[in-house]
């Protein structure tokens, strides 16, 4: 069994490295697909090998450092060093001196700590439990439909930049290896090689970020870099302080709830210091200027960044963590900066018309949503962080890469420009809003996790206004982004999308997973959700409960609160069924121009001029608002950087 | 079982019924406040029944999609009132009836419909988080999200929640479109705003429109009355009275600018729906 399970974890971790290998060394197309393809298939036997085994297990899966090759351990000690020495590298080729101070204040005390404490490593090495099989499928499935993506993307991508020598092979390179790391990162228990495979990912970001090698990209790509290595200090300072005070580094047994009396000293403040390492890979205010840098890389890369790998690992982290500070003032303290970062950035997607920033903010505050949740820490509250994580992947995956192909297409990521584009590119367009409606209404999924969200917060009043003041506005920005590429007059002739089958195969696949996982939501988070929930063992009254086609709060055996998702999905489906007759049933002949004040000119029935001043036709321009006056930019992100910033201290002098 | 089957069957005959005879009242009572006569009683349903008489014209073929959309989810908001579920998750569905309108209005290439949508969103964002805070308080009282809580609770809502009761009134200006909120659409024509959100409605979409409105009413009107569920009978009258109270204001309010609305909302609404729960904080 355990030989098994080893072999297996070797698979998911190793095989994307191999292949990874393989991309970069054999620079020639067709390998390049057939790897990336065989990875894909490959990851998910692997992620479905793990759901047979964990549900046919106790709970856990667990790998003992026994059984692993010897000098394992010194091998990652190794690679660290290493690993930190090329960020250093990087540092000095760019002269950016902050990064250089970073990576000493990683390396010095990494190699005072590995090699000349003796540490003990845990005799656990890797521990597999649902919240790491959560993570371990959306880094698997998801992730590996976007690898295939980018064949057919990148190589349009290639095409518009005019490049001498193509750079795919390190790009693929890049992303699967950014796979393999991910999934190590949430199946070790031992936080010193949590830490390498954190630092691991802060590199494959900075890569990516930077791989389109203008100005542009290298600057935010170091600016990631910087403000993740701000979080790899926190993180190596946390390590060596819990090691200190527990003589430990699993990470199960820190993250156990603590006995009373044993969350004291400085490791409410190593707590808080892993948070702020969180917070830091998901671009929680004031670190969220990386993310929304991010996407000058190529749409793939913002997708892997957004949804499967990257600010994941930092929201699994935290979530990971939180029943040791549950009930406490730090866990008082994270849900408030999560709180906040969901009501920032919300607020501030209002005034954003470039759609890719639209998506870094949305992305910014659902992370923000899940921390918050990982810190109010109740059942309902975890449910709804799990489910969150699974949602959001998914669904923000598959937007950024409509949002991809639609750039392609039309030239443009201004939303203003997607008016029409439901007549230009018929099959994206459509996926785009479904995809885009799964992030905000009802049944789907997102809407969800904020309801349970919400009612999650009945214990923190404050973190109850913020999340409010959250939901309204994104109401806002996603209505009326939706509403535009929704925009169309009549006679649509539909462009069949000339697109490449790899872009049309993933955007296909992640959308039938965003129903899959919504439709399923019962079953899934009975099976895959609830059980970790048990395993934390809470001693709330009011549990969640999925069952009847919906998820139920249960208090004492009467429900307090729930929602029947299916019955709504079965109207849901009754409008699809009705959208595609009244599309069919439309005649030219019922249909009027808008209604321009009878200044219409001439008989275009599509409306787009009127009889202006002078009796010259005038172009009818019809824009949303942008708010920016309120909700602009650069009137609200100084002053919301300073609130976050005051919480984080907050969130760990509290401990001291 | 089926005791919620004919519960829903009765909900979904009778709401429209009901909704369309206090439409008929607001027109009257309105005319009669300006020194009018007004039409009869049954004015709304002899209006309903000749648009969906109307030959069907669009601008669009999906504009009828969104229509369906707004009034199937408002039915299933109902459902979720009468069948006592969720009080949260019902806010939401109606939230999403709305946005359904919103891209109905968006949906087409029209100036005057894409700013009465334009304004509708900013409404919600003005009244969503009341709704919230609303759902919260009962909560924080009856300890259930469910209304079924609220029934079975021994004591009105209205003792513990006067505050929360004064947002929700103040926020059904905004559901209902009456001035001074009624910037996304209203029922008199202006020159800047047409009919705003259903200037390119027409005929069997239009009446669709108004029987959702008709739907929305009687919600809005259920959710006064469980502010008073013991008796239910004295909720409705409060509710009727609530109703009166939006006629008046309606009648002698000029119409704000939104940006006022949503500030005015927040800081009036909101702030007192927070005080009421602070206050619930602090009492318990």
């Amino acid at each position: 069994m355990e030989g098994y399970v080893l072999a297996l974890l070797a698979l998911a971790t190793l095989l994307p490295a191999i292949c990874a290998a393989i991309c970069y060394l054999i620079p020639n197309r067709a390998v390049r697909n057939v790897v990336v393809v065989a990875n894909t298939l490959v990851l998910f036997f692997c992620a479905w090998e793990f759901v047979r085994l964990l549900l046919g297990s106790n709970g856990t899966l667990v790998v003992s450092e026994s059984s692993l090759p010897s000098h394992l351990g010194e091998v990652i000690k190794i690679l660290d060093v290493l690993l930190l020495g090329y960020i250093g590298y990087w540092g000095i080729k760019l002269k950016k001196p902050l990064i250089i101070v970073l990576t000493l204040l990683q390396l010095i005390p990494v190699i005072i700590f590995e090699f000349f404490m003796g540490v003990h490593e845990p005799t656990a090495a890797f521990v597999i439990d649902y919240l790491s099989l959560v993570l371990i499928l959306l880094i698997s499935i998801v992730g590996p439909i976007i690898a295939v993506f980018a064949m057919g993307y990148m190589e349009e991508h290639e095409h518009h930049l005019h490049l001498e020598k193509t750079k795919q092979p390190a790009f693929f390179m890049i992303v699967i290896g950014f796979l393999g790391a991910m999934n190590a990162l949430v199946m070790t228990n031992n936080l010193s090689w949590m830490y390498f495979f954190w630092e691991v990912t802060t590199l494959c970001s900075f890569l990516l970020i930077k791989h389109d090698g203008n100005e542009i990209s290298v600057n935010n790509a170091v600016r990631a870099l910087w403000m993740n290595c701000t979080g790899g200090v926190a993180f190596i300072a946390a390590i060596i302080i819990i090691y200190m005070l527990k003589g430990t580094l699993s990470v199960a047994e820190i993250s156990a709830a603590p006995i009373a009396g044993e969350f004291t000293g400085l490791f409410p403040v190593a707590l808080g210091l892993l948070c702020f390492a969180g917070f830091t890979k998901s671009a929680q205010y004031p670190f969220q200027s990386w993310l929304l840098g991010a996407m000058v890389a190529p749409t793939p890369v913002s997708a892997l960044l957004h949804s499967s790998t990257m600010v994941k690992a930092g929201v699994y982290l935290v979530v990971r963590i939180s029943p040791a500070f549950l009930g406490t003032d730090l866990g008082y303290f994270v849900a408030l900066s999560g709180a906040f970062t969901f009501l920032a950035a919300s607020a501030v997607a209002i005034s954003q018309s470039n759609a890719k920033r639209v998506l870094a903010y949305s992305t910014i505050a659902n992370l923000g949503l899940i921390i918050c949740c990982a810190g109010i820490g109740n059942y309902i509250a975890l449910a709804a962080a799990m489910l969150l994580i699974i949602f959001h992947g998914v669904s923000k995956g598959l937007l950024f890469l409509c949002v991809g192909t639609i750039e392609q297409g039309i030239g443009s990521r201004n939303i203003e420009d997607m008016q029409g584009v439901m007549k230009i590119m018929p099959f994206t367009a459509t996926i785009m809003v479904i995809g885009m409606i799964s992030m905000l209404m009802p049944p789907f999924g997102v809407l969800i996790t904020k309801w349970l969200a919400i009612e999650a917060s009945m214990s923190m009043p404050v973190v109850l206004i913020l999340i409010a003041l959250g939901s309204a506005c994104t109401v806002a920005f996603w209505s009326k982004w939706i509403g535009i590429v929704l925009t169309m007059s009549y006679k649509p002739k539909y462009n069949v999308e000339k697109i490449a089958t790899s872009i049309k195969f993933s955007l296909g696949f992640l959308f039938a997973m965003v129903f899959v996982v919504c439709v399923g939501i019962a079953p899934m988070y009975s099976f895959l959700i609830d059980p970790q929930l048990q395993a934390f063992n809470f001693a709330d009254k009011i549990q969640v409960v999925g069952s009847n086609g919906g998820i139920w709060l249960m208090s004492s055996g009467a429900a307090v609160g729930g929602f029947a998702v299916l019955s709504v999905f079965a109207i849901m489906f009754f409008l699809f069924i009705a959208a595609a007759y009244f599309m069919s049933k439309g005649k030219s002949a019922d249909l009027r121009a808008p209604y321009l004040c009878g200044e219409n000119v001439g008989s275009d029935i599509r409306g787009l001029e009127y009889t202006g001043p002078g009796e010259k036709p005038a172009g009818v321009v019809v824009r949303n608002y942008y708010l920016t006056g309120a909700f602009g930019e650069e009137r609200l992100t100084l002053a919301f950087n300073l609130i976050a910033g005051a919480l984080i201290l907050l969130m760990i002098g509290v401990g001291i | 079982m089926i005791d919620n089957i004919i519960i829903s069957i009765i909900a979904i005959v009778g709401a429209p019924i009901i909704g369309g005879l206090l439409f008929g009242m607001d027109r009257r009572i309105t005319a009669r406040l300006q020194n009018r006569f007004g039409p009869p009683i049954l004015q709304p349903f002899y209006d309903v029944f000749k648009l969906f008489g109307k030959e069907s014209i669009a601008v669009n073929q999906t504009q009828m999609l969104y229509v369906l959309a707004h009034l199937f989810f408002a039915i299933a908001a109902l459902l979720m009132l009468v069948l006592k579920q969720d009080l949260l998750m019902l806010m939401f569905i109606l939230a999403f009836s709305q946005i359904a309108l919103i891209m109905g209005a968006m949906s087409v290439r029209s100036p005057y419909s894409k700013i009465g949508a334009q304004r509708e969103i900013m409404q919600m964002l003005a009244y969503e988080p009341v709704l919230i805070f609303m759902a919260f308080g009962v909560y924080k009282v009856t300890g259930s999200f469910m209304i079924d809580g609220i029934l079975t609770y021994p004591a009105p809502l209205l003792y513990s929640l006067p505050l929360i009761f004064f947002a929700f009134i103040y926020i059904l200006t905004i559901k209902l479109r009456k001035s001074p909120f009624d910037f996304s659409t209203s029922h008199h024509g202006h020159q800047e705003l047409i009919k705003g959100i259903t200037t390119e409605f027409s005929g069997t979409q239009l009446a669709l429109l108004e029987l959702t409105d008709w739907y929305d009413l009687v919600i809005l009107m259920g959710l006064i009355a469980l502010f008073f569920a013991q008796p239910l009978w004295v909720g409705i009258l409060i509710a009727l009275a609530a109703y009166l109270l939006e006629l008046v204001i309606d009648n002698i309010c000029a119409r704000v600018t939104w940006p006022l609305m949503v500030k005015a909302t927040w800081v009036i609404g909101g702030g007192t729906a927070l005080v009421n729960i602070i206050w619930l904080y602090v009492r318990a």
